[in-house]
């Protein structure tokens, strides 16, 4: 329990900043999702982090920074997973998903307690939906496929976790 | 003399026997009274000791959460505290008080016990600014708090069948100001006798002769007890005979303290229409609206006063009655030095306090009840629902549920008097849930929201028309090879010939045929003619999979006529399978309640959110954006106007035969609404979805600001110029052309005549990255 808990807050900050650089990059490579002639992309407007904004931002939405009450809902939830109270922590999670529900990285985090939990089946769901709410961000892709890996090893589905292993490796390799 | 003597031992038999008789009758009464004892005795522990009260389950909202950045007005918080019975003061110092200041809020948050822990009374001051949270500080410090939780708004309670109520507190959350008034009034030898007090009634008196008035009763508060507790309120000589063993019995048992928690819990205090008031817990919200431990002395002496006659001295009828008992009260307490003289006579001056009864219904929103309940089924028994004082906290977001209520209502008004409707003839129901938790937050079962009537949102199964078609084309997009947004589809008059031989000719609404046009052209502008051809090519058996795994489980009959919606559902199944699209291709169940908290505050259970992915991310981007054309250029354009062209709306309208049904499913980055307009009587409405269910979806939506952030485009989605008269690639310069998703390596590569193939003018090209930046 403490040893991925002891991760999720020191990685917080780090994924958020990520998250925030990766959008960019995916609108960078595919087209940003114009609907109609002389609108706006409705893609990409995801909120960057509180930590230094991407310098080659492709728009910049007029959105409020990340708030800090998903960051102080995260550090509870560690907290609350180092005291061993996954359930409690799974809640914080879902609190801080309520407030920012396209946050990949909160989504991994709520996949890693289940996983805890010995919740496999849903740990792989949920890594499954950080993933979408990612596309083009291959690191918190890899994270995610990593989890699935281990979610799948759980339920003894070798096969499928050497499948996702080897995803998580493409990924990297990016 | 023989015959004497006879007749003599005769006597004396005969006395004899009638001794004996006499005594055989004290034995068989003495053996009767021990059983009757035994009886009483059995009674006595089995109800104390057994159960005790049957509590209600209390319902909660989902709690307030403050944060900067939140999306809320200073009005809507307002709105909020005035649920919450916080109470506007010029300075706030106790737990439930608050000041405003135009834009800017000082409170002290009540605390609760959560699921998750307990939130603590805070101290905070709350800044607002264009609709949301500017500021969020430590009310003392001024120091930024990142999130705060205020306690939640209670919206109702689930009775045992008698209508019982009660707050239940234990007796070291009774402020001992008021244990000492109820002693002091009304059984000072309380922890002394034994359950009766003969000599109590002789002081009582006196004391009532010495005030000139009736201060104390004579039984003690033993007494009392029993008699809320076990007996009726009639007054024979048989009840108070009863009273007087049970109360002995009572003491013997249990201790003072066990026996004064229980006659604070159980006391009578008033009545409120069929549901009567037992308890200090629950009389201090009933006259106060607010809990006991945020009351002043004053108001504890008005609650011990009531103990004596809460229909003779009901403050809110006989105040001047309540007055001078209250007044009396707190003379006793003087007397007995529990009180200050002179801060007595500071509280004389003051006040009853007491609130202004509405009448209002004992749960606010009966329609979302129902489905808290129904969803509590499936765990609980009836009778742990409404005996177990089991606390529900649910995912009802009062703010929206009061724009719902609010729109509903004034647009069925406006519906039924711009189309000659006989008024109060449309009903309707509406489910509003969050896109990324399924968690419901609003729910209208019919127009008139206090109703706790029949439930439209849950058990009206009605044929749900076009709402249907997302389901056939998305199951077209899932072959990607074979179907894109840009494929041309037949919409040209269709005869299909069944097996049996009856045939099926479907027709648009418009009663034309449009030839062939582009697949999300179909979708947006709803023809049936083209949608029932790619039905039918597709195949029933294929599309009520889909349907299965959007989240419909009933049972399907796979008829042609299925593709366009001849297919009955509630609106909250409708609901469902929309929740699928919205939130990217995940089907999750709908939550109505979040945890689940025993009476000790031990947690029982939590719903937590959880997801299922159905449907490839990819495909389902591609309905949903065909969904958007609906709400720009199809059915769905009546929304245009009250949009800006940059927000996410998706949506899709269904009308059935008759215009019987006007439905209307929409969804934003953060909020999926499902509305549905009807008559109970099945008759026409003479109103399509854009006409009708489209309008009150509109009304609530534009009240909401929009989320910060928006769901990305799914992976390998690329974005390609469409001509949509041949469906060929294009360029910017085309007239009319349209930006399409494409799943990756789907889109055409044949391009269409407007192209050009040298590369676009230098105006061109600045109009269009101006697009991007």
């Amino acid at each position: 329990v403490k040893k991925f808990s002891g991760l999720i807050l020191c990685c917080a900050v780090m994924l958020l900043a990520l998250q925030g650089c990766s959008t960019t990059a995916s609108t960078g490579t595919a087209r940003p999702a114009v609907i109609e002639k002389g609108r706006p992309a409705p893609v990409a407007r995801d909120r960057p982090a509180p930590v230094a904004p991407p310098r080659e931002q492709f728009e910049t939405p007029a959105v409020a920074p990340q708030p800090p009450a998903v960051l102080a809902l995260l550090e509870q939830a560690e907290q609350q997973a180092n005291a061993g109270d996954l359930e409690a922590s799974a809640a914080s999670l879902e609190r801080a998903i309520r407030i920012n529900p396209g946050n990949a990285v909160l989504w991994y985090h709520l996949a890693t307690v289940r996983l805890a939990q010995g919740e496999a089946l849903q740990a792989e769901q949920l890594a499954v939906k950080s993933s979408s709410l990612a596309p083009g961000n291959t690191i918190q892709q890899a994270r995610n496929w990593k989890l699935i890996a281990a979610a799948r090893r759980q339920r003894s589905d070798v096969k499928g976790a050497n499948a996702a292993e080897q995803r998580a490796r493409e990924l990297e390799r990016h | 003399m023989a015959r004497r003597r006879t007749r003599g031992r005769r006597k004396s038999r005969r006395k004899t026997a009638r001794r004996s008789i006499w005594s055989r009758l004290f034995i068989f009464l003495l053996i009767l009274l021990a059983g009757y004892i035994v009886y009483l005795d059995f009674q006595v522990r089995h109800q104390f000791a057994g159960k005790r009260w049957s509590l209600p389950a209390r319902v909660y909202a989902r709690p307030l959460e403050l944060y900067a950045g939140q999306s809320l007005s200073a009005d809507q918080f307002a709105a909020e505290l005035q649920a919450l019975q916080y109470r506007p003061v010029r300075s706030p110092r106790k737990p439930g008080e608050y000041s405003r200041n135009v834009n800017k809020f000082h409170l002290l948050s009540r605390p609760f016990d959560f699921w998750d822990g307990n939130e603590s009374a805070q101290n905070l001051r709350v800044t607002f600014a264009g609709g949301s949270i500017s500021r969020l500080e430590d009310g003392s410090s001024g120091a930024a708090t990142s999130l705060a939780r205020l306690d939640p708004v209670l919206v109702g309670s689930f009775y045992p069948s008698h209508n019982e109520d009660r707050v239940l507190l234990q007796l070291d959350e009774v402020p001992v100001a008021l244990t000492d008034a109820l002693i002091a009034v009304e059984d000072r030898g309380f922890y002394r006798h034994h359950g009766i007090a003969p000599l109590a009634i002789a002081r009582a008196m006196w004391v009532n002769i010495r005030a000139a008035g009736v201060v104390q009763g004579g039984s003690t508060l033993t007494q009392q007890l029993v008699k809320n507790f076990f007996l009726s309120s009639e007054r024979s000589l048989l009840r108070k005979i009863n009273e007087a063993f049970m109360a002995l019995l009572l003491e013997w048992h249990y201790d003072k303290d066990e026996i004064l928690e229980a006659y604070i819990n159980e006391v009578y205090l008033g009545q409120d229409g069929k549901r009567s008031i037992n308890g200090f817990g629950l009389a201090s919200y009933f006259y106060f609206e607010r809990p006991l431990s945020e009351l002043s002395v004053e108001q504890y002496a008005l609650l011990v006063g009531l103990v004596k006659g809460p229909s003779y001295y009901n403050p809110r009828r006989h105040p001047e009655r309540a007055r001078s008992r209250r007044n009396l009260v707190l003379d006793v307490m003087v007397e007995l030095e529990l009180l200050d003289a002179q801060e007595a006579e500071r509280a004389k001056q003051r006040g009853l306090g007491v609130s202004h009864l509405e009448r209002k219904a004992i749960n606010t929103f009966p329609a979302f009840l129902d489905l808290v309940r129904h969803q509590l089924q499936r765990d609980y028994r009836d009778e742990d629902i409404t005996s177990e004082g089991l606390s529900i906290f649910t995912t009802l977001d009062p703010q929206v549920q009061w724009q719902l209520e609010q729109v509903f209502a004034s647009r069925l008004k406006s519906l039924e008097s711009g189309r000659g409707i006989e008024a109060g003839k449309l009903e309707g129901a509406a489910v509003i849930t969050s896109v990324q938790g399924g968690e419901v937050l609003a729910l209208a079962g019919g127009r008139d929201p206090g109703f706790a009537g029949f439930n439209r949102a849950l058990n009206a199964r009605r044929q749900v028309g076009s709402l249907l078609k997302p389901a056939v084309y998305l199951t077209a997009l899932e072959q990607p090879q074979r179907y894109t947004l840009a494929t041309l589809l037949d919409d040209s008059p269709l005869t299909f010939t069944a097996r049996n031989g009856d045939t099926w000719e479907p027709r648009n609404y418009d009663k034309e045929y449009h030839g062939h046009v582009p697949l999300y052209h179909a979708l947006a502008h709803s023809y049936n003619v083209a949608t029932a051809r790619l039905g039918l090519v597709l195949g029933i058996d294929a599309v009520i999979g889909t349907l299965r795994r959007l989240g419909i489980e009933q049972h399907l009959n796979p008829y042609p006529s299925l593709v366009l919606g001849a297919v009955e559902l509630s609106p909250l199944q409708v609901t469902g399978m929309y929740q699928t699209f919205a939130s990217g291709g995940f089907r999750m169940p709908l939550r109505a309640i979040s945890a689940v908290l025993a009476a000790d505050k031990s947690p029982l259970q939590r719903y937590s959110l959880s997801v299922q992915s159905v449907i490839n991310p990819a495909a389902n981007h591609l309905v949903t954006s065909a969904m958007r054309h609906a709400v720009r250029e199809g059915t769905g354009r009546a929304l245009l106007q009250s949009f800006p062209a940059e927000r996410f709306v998706a949506g899709k309208t269904g009308t059935t035969d008759d215009l019987r049904d006007s439905w209307f499913a929409g969804f934003t980055d953060e909020r999926l609404g499902v509305i549905w307009i009807g008559r109970d009587d099945n008759q026409a409405t003479g109103l399509t979805g854009s006409s009708g269910a489209l309008l009150v979806w509109r009304d609530l939506f534009s009240k909401f600001r929009p989320a910060g952030w928006s769901q990305p485009a799914a992976e390998g989605i690329e974005y390609q110029w469409i001509d949509p008269v041949n469906g060929l690639l294009a360029d910017a310069g085309c007239a009319d052309a349209v930006q399409l998703p494409f799943i990756g390596g789907s889109a055409p590569l044949e391009t269409a005549p407007c192209k050009k193939d040298e590369s676009p003018a230098p105006g061109t090209v600045e109009w269009f990255k101006g697009l991007f930046e």
